[in-house]
């Protein structure tokens, strides 16, 4: 660390060396020590996702089949067999729902507050409200549409679940899509309006697609966030044996919730049922994730 | 412009492909309900929700799958929410009928005479110990109740040796396990032990109490059996089915009759039959007379309204109530509850017809 330390240029060379052997012992070794540091977070971080991902799979796979996928839930905790139709397909509705309604509102908005209301007062109370928003649990959210919408036309319904997710999801959508439309430079907006483009055509044209592949991460991050919600489900959609599509008649219910359910009973066999319903719930998630990098690619705008 | 336009068009694709995903987990969803009096429960159809205790949850879900055969065109929906939430949603008018361990109180916001009580079973709560060494214990109330409030700190206690002459008790700490959740189970041993163990009892009774901070929580039946089960010395109170299927060791307790009884379902329907049942079906059959009655045991009841707006809706609870009382009991024993003594169930069949429609 000590001898070997060359000078960095050397004369009639033309300009300094910058191969790594120029470099002082003493740069190498912390480049080296930082390098590790780096390496050894990496791993660290790894290791739990890696453990929970390997956990789930293992244990789902043993009760994952076609029939797993297809039958309705037994009402007995402690019977063999069966599957999670309901709940995929309550699942998929709900928070297929939700999605509907959060993300076109949700990125509405942030157009609004990026394009148009910018720093004016409503746009900074609707930036407020959109943070308070984030970190109301959502439990609470599940209350407020118990209150709001289950009790006014008296039924617990899978659309009222859609409605506490899509309420969980909007601040999110929000403000994830701003921060991505912000990141849009002015220069594109310039040079658009320059061509004569009026102020929305700039916006759906240029704007839009300069931020959408980060926009539908954000999206993203809010369905998954969503399909994994289990309080307001409990409370407001009920629970169903059988698949329901409706959303609008009769309880239904998600995987989260037969998690839950079946998760914290002594029987191995509910607990397997637990086990496979997770794994089916971090595949949709990932299948989610994979529509919407493929739609995020095709509509970008491609820079190289 | 142009590869935009063809962009849109996939989008719009994919999006209508998820939704036609989405959609075709379709169902003929057979709301429709035309129930008719008739001879057997096949003639009934429609649709009937409930909500409430999740103490009897196993043993509903089970009449529910076995009426499944004699009646295919009914559904039947049990949500094990809580006793208290089902009687909230009950009385909102969200559910058809609910599930409750404990009596209907003002604050619950069902209206006085608008309801029936009808017992469906009952079951022991166990008295769950893990001492190494220990296979049998008997314990008076009074024990009880000094080793749950940690009057008594140690399993060589004299009151303990006291109970169980003859039985070598080591110097292992006490440690209790209770329910850290609001629960029907706390409320009935804790009312148990006001019963029974009189002054000695000084924590009262309620869904939750004010545990000494030495003593330990735990989620739900299956989260206490799990702190016996794991720590040596533990004791706690879990209903009979989780204490079974966790494998824990249960102690007998002193009957009013001066009896030491082991928690089973005879001794329990033997405690429902030394119970005083009042006019209204509601019956107390904790610390019952009898010498063979175990005194630790939990009633459970449906809860149903006395007149429904629709005829065809009360055709249909009748229908399933009475499956429940009559071929449903013979289900309950397999899943660790207690049927309930002949003369408790014809009063409930009594009581299922006095609904109205």
């Amino acid at each position: 660390m000590t001898v070997t330390a060359p000078p960095t240029t050397r004369a009639g060379a033309g300009g300094p060396d910058l191969t790594r052997a120029a470099l002082s012992g003493r740069r190498r070794f912390s480049n080296h020590l930082a390098t590790t540091a780096i390496w050894a977070a990496v791993l660290l971080a790894v290791i739990p996702l890696a453990l929970v991902t390997y956990e789930v799979v293992i244990k789902g796979s043993g009760v994952m089949s076609l029939s797993f996928l297809t039958e309705d839930i037994p009402n007995s905790y402690r019977r063999e067999g069966g599957g999670m139709a309901p709940a995929i397909v309550g699942t998929l509705l709900i928070t297929g729902m939700a999605a509907l309604m959060a993300i076109p509102l949700g990125v509405f908005g942030a157009i609004y507050l990026n394009e148009y209301g910018k720093q004016s007062p409503l746009a900074r109370l609707i930036r407020l409200m959109a943070d308070v928003m984030t970190g109301v649990p959502s439990i609470v959210m599940g209350v407020f549409i118990y209150i709001s919408w289950v009790l006014l036309v008296g039924q617990q319904t899978g659309f009222a679940g859609a409605l506490a997710l899509a309420c969980l999801m909007l601040p999110v959508v929000i403000r994830s899509s701003e921060e991505m439309l912000r990141l849009v430079p002015d220069e594109l907006r310039q040079a658009s309006m320059a061509l004569g483009a009026r102020k929305w055509k700039t916006t759906l044209t240029v704007v839009l697609p300069a931020a959408i592949s980060g926009i539908t991460s954000g999206s993203l991050l809010a369905v998954a966030r969503a399909a994994g919600e289990t309080a307001p489900i409990v409370i407001v959609t009920g629970i169903v044996f059988a698949p329901n599509s409706n959303l609008f008649d009769g309880f239904n219910t998600a995987l989260p919730a037969q998690i839950f359910r079946n998760a914290s009973q002594p029987f191995e066999a509910a607990q397997d049922r637990a086990w496979g319903a997770a794994l089916t719930l971090i595949v949709i998630v990932l299948g989610f994730t994979i529509i919407a990098r493929l739609i995020a690619s095709r509509f970008a705008i491609k820079e190289r | 412009m142009n590869r935009n336009v063809l962009s849109r068009r996939v989008l719009v694709g994919v999006a209508v492909a998820a939704l036609a995903l989405t959609g075709c987990g379709s169902n003929n969803n057979s709301t429709e309900s035309g129930g008719s009096g008739g001879d057997g429960y096949a003639s009934l159809s429609g649709e009937l929700k409930a909500s409430g205790a999740s103490f009897p949850d196993a043993y509903y879900q089970e009449v529910i799958e076995a009426f499944k055969g004699e009646a295919a065109n009914v559904t039947v929906t049990y949500n094990a929410t809580g006793s208290g939430t089902g009687k909230k949603q009950f009385g909102e008018g969200l559910v058809d009928f609910a599930g409750t361990d404990s009596l209907v109180k003002d604050t619950d916001g069902v209206a006085a005479d608008s309801f029936l009580y009808v017992p469906t079973v009952a079951a022991p709560i166990t008295v769950s110990y893990n001492v190494q060494g220990v296979d049998k214990l008997q314990l008076s109330p009074e024990t009880l109740a000094k080793i749950f409030q940690t009057d008594i700190k140690t399993w060589d206690d004299a009151a303990i040796k006291a109970d169980n002459p003859g039985v070598e008790l080591p110097n292992t700490p006490i440690v209790v396990a209770h329910r850290s959740d609001g629960s029907g189970t706390t409320n009935n041993f804790t009312k148990y032990l006001t019963a029974a163990a009189g002054d000695a009892w000084k924590l009262g009774s309620g869904d939750t109490v004010a545990w000494p901070a030495s003593t330990q929580g735990g989620e739900k039946n299956t989260g206490v059996a799990q702190i016996i089960k794991q720590t040596n010395g533990a004791v706690g109170y879990v209903d009979l089915s989780d204490a079974k299927a966790t494998q824990l060791s249960f102690a007998a307790i002193k009957n009013k009759d001066g009896q030491f009884v082991e928690p089973s379902l005879e001794g329990t329907t033997a405690g429902l039959e030394g119970a005083a049942v009042e006019a209204d079906l509601s019956y107390n059959p904790l610390n019952a007379a009898g010498a063979s009655s175990y005194p630790i045991t939990a009633p459970t009841f449906i809860i149903v309204k006395a007149k429904y707006d629709d005829a065809a809706k009360a055709e249909l609870v009748k229908g399933f109530l009475k499956y429940l009382l009559n071929d449903g009991q013979n289900l309950a024993k397999e899943i660790d509850f207690a049927p309930l003594p002949a003369s408790l169930k014809e009063k409930a069949l009594a009581q299922v017809d006095k609904i109205q429609g």
